[in-house]
């Protein structure tokens, strides 16, 4: 909570929600652009989607206009690259679950994944891959029966 | 005895080997990821929630229903040693239960909180099986304005009680039913923005939804900044309270149970509103209000049978109407979904097996949580020493691979990416997610009845307050509203909530 008054003040977070609304309303109109709106006694597949999205693009203009005004609010710290690797190693995950199976999947995520700690340290990350990829492969495809080869050949 | 009957036949579905194992899993892992810190019950339940799909339907209610209040549970043991409340609920526990635990009554904090919860939860149970039939028979005379308005007001109330900005949180409600309208719309036929992308055509799944806001963007941001440890007491005491301990805090139990079953029911109430206001009501009539915030056991006895009879008393309206009333009471209408039982009224009436077994569990799942806890305790504080980057790499491994088993596919983890990143993004923005949860799963819902609404009365929006109780329903959340732009109301709802983060 870092609420300083300043004379020129700005919500920053409000800014971010603000922008984010709109983008995603905007979004939202033009991705369901060809839908049919309807009339209220017979609504369109379009009818609520694009209200709620003019609704959502409404309220991220409302909030963004006020934050201009309001007592200065400073972000959190932004620190992207924990979220940058989690991304990789989750996207790596997605690619090859189905063409190389759970094993190759499992360790590409859990090895790649733990770097975005910067405490972790190879040994552990050696350690915990092996066992975590045992373990859920016995548990997951095994134990629950989820539909995943296990090697990639 | 049709009441007794009834709890008969809950207590035969919930005392099946199976189902009490169910139940004993699932409050052993509330408890065990509840008690890790960084994770809240919210990110447990999303993360664990595909591991049910393979159940059967009841043994999924169970194991879930257990892992929520054991996860609840967990929290406070966190908060009451460590000083690091597991959840938002145990913000308040830590206050005066950390102190204790300084002092040396670690032990009786403990006890007391878990016996109170008990109490609580035991209360909060019964209230559940005696409003049960009485809601849902009403509930059942409700024709498609009357649902309409039930949502309104549910999704409305739920963004007025919660934390934070209401202009906000209502943006995030009308996020969630969007996102819940991806997809082939079922009357007309077209797609609905998919993006041209033919796996989009069943729309986003729930799953990826909450593990992605709820899973991942905790981890992200839980990996940005240090970690932030407590420093443990190492003595935790004798478990039984003393004969004055018990005298102070009886009381404070019965007026817990009693803020929570009530503020549990409202929507966006629940667990962590009914502890903010059971500590300030013990403050407010203690006869040593000083005491407060330095180890006062009336300060740890109130909020903690408050926050479980608040959890508790959640289950009514979404086990009743149909309507969750925070974001786990949504990931449980999910998961209800996924097996294929529409929550609502209909609920009691064609499955009263599900109903009632998931009743009679809930009361065991409170005793065997007595049973897990306090023996235990010397098993949680050490878990409480695993790094973080040891676990999280675990975490990130079942949220994976939940998504994926939901429809073995690598698209939906892919998709969990782009929900990670939003979820990461909107807590920069101060924006809560629990509001999209609740929209996302209410939408479909909503959208039905209300284009059926509007198809019988032509066109007329009248209609909504043509008919008593959703005109009902419309008024009050109206007033609600209202009440939120009058200046004097708005600084009372910031200062108690700004009263209750220090």
């Amino acid at each position: 909570m870092s609420t300083k008054p300043a004379a020129n003040g700005r919500d920053f977070p409000d800014i971010l929600a603000g922008g984010v609304l709109i983008f995603l309303g905007a979004l939202g109109l033009w991705a369901g652009r060809d839908l049919t709106y309807g009339t209220p006694a017979m609504m369109g597949p379009g009818f609520l989607p694009k209200s709620l999205c003019a609704i959502i693009a409404l309220i991220g203009a409302i909030v963004l206009i006020k934050a201009l005004s309001k007592p200065h609010e400073a972000l959190d710290a932004v620190n992207l690259k924990p979220l940058l690797i989690l991304v990789a190693a989750i996207a790596g995950f997605a690619f090859a679950a189905e063409r190389f199976g759970f094993v190759a999947a499992t360790i590409w995520l859990l090895v790649v994944g733990s770097l975005a700690d910067p405490e972790s340290r190879w040994k552990e990350i050696f350690i915990s891959t092996a066992v975590l990829t045992t373990a859920g492969a016995l548990l997951f495809v095994y134990g629950l029966g989820v539909q995943m080869p296990i090697w990639p050949f | 005895m049709a009441f007794l009957d009834v709890l008969m036949l809950g207590f035969s579905e919930a005392l099946t080997p199976t189902n009490l194992m169910f139940c004993f899993i699932g409050a052993l892992l509330g408890t065990l990821i509840g008690v890790l810190p960084g994770i809240g019950p919210t990110a447990t339940v999303a993360i664990l929630l595909p591991v049910t799909f393979f159940l059967p339907p009841l043994g999924a209610l169970i194991m879930l229903a257990g892992i929520f209040y054991g996860a609840q549970y967990g929290g406070s043991t966190t908060a009451i040693l460590v000083n690091l409340p597991g959840e938002a609920s145990a913000v308040v526990t830590a206050i005066d239960g950390y102190q204790m635990a300084r002092k040396g009554r670690a032990g009786a904090a403990l006890a007391i909180a878990a016996l109170g919860s008990f109490f609580a939860g035991t209360v909060a149970t019964i209230a559940l099986a005696i409003a049960g039939p009485t809601l849902s028979a009403f509930a059942l005379s409700f024709g498609p304005a009357e649902y309409v308005a039930l949502c309104i007001f549910g999704l409305l109330a739920a963004t007025i009680l919660a934390h934070g900005s209401v202009v906000k949180a209502i943006g995030m409600v009308c996020l969630g039913l969007v996102l819940g309208m991806v997809g082939i719309d079922v009357n007309s036929g077209s797609a609905r923005m998919t993006f041209g992308s033919t796996e989009l055509y069943d729309g986003i799944d729930f799953v990826v939804i909450a593990v992605g806001l709820f899973g991942i963007a905790e981890i992200a941001t839980n990996l940005e900044s240090k970690e932030i440890r407590g420093v443990l007491q190492s003595k935790i005491g004798r478990l039984w309270p003393t004969r004055e301990e018990f005298k102070d805090s009886w009381a404070a139990v019965l007026r817990g149970t009693g803020v929570g079953t009530i503020l549990g029911v409202l929507p966006g109430g629940g667990a962590t509103l009914s502890a903010f206001s059971a500590y300030s009501v013990e403050k407010r009539i203690s006869k040593t209000p000083e005491k407060f915030g330095h180890g006062a056991i009336a300060g740890v006895a109130g909020p903690e049978a408050a926050n479980n009879a608040g959890a508790q008393a959640s289950f009514i309206p979404l086990l009743t109407l149909g309507i969750p009333s925070n974001s786990i009471m949504a990931m449980m209408l999910g998961a209800m979904t996924i097996h294929g039982i529409t929550p609502g009224p209909s609920v009691i009436q064609n499955q009263p097996e599900l109903f009632w077994g998931l009743v009679a569990s809930m009361w065991l799942g409170n005793a065997m949580l007595l049973v897990i806890n306090l023996p235990l305790i010397g098993l949680w504080v050490k878990l409480l020493q695993i790094p973080y980057r040891l676990m999280y790499p675990a975490i990130l491994l079942f949220c994976c691979v939940g998504v994926y088993s939901v429809s073995n596919r690598g698209f939906d983890v892919a998709l969990v990416i782009l929900f990670g990143i939003l979820g990461y993004v909107l807590r920069k923005a101060r924006c809560e997610p629990g509001p999209l949860l609740l929209g996302f799963v209410l939408g479909p819902l909503l959208e039905t009845n209300l284009r059926r609404a509007m198809l019988l009365s032509q066109g007329d929006w009248l209609v909504f307050f043509e008919r008593p109780i959703s005109a009902f329903l419309l008024v009050i959340t109206a007033a609600m509203l209202l009440t939120l732009i009058l200046p004097t109301i708005r600084k009372n709802r910031k200062a108690a909530f700004e009263a209750s983060e220090d």
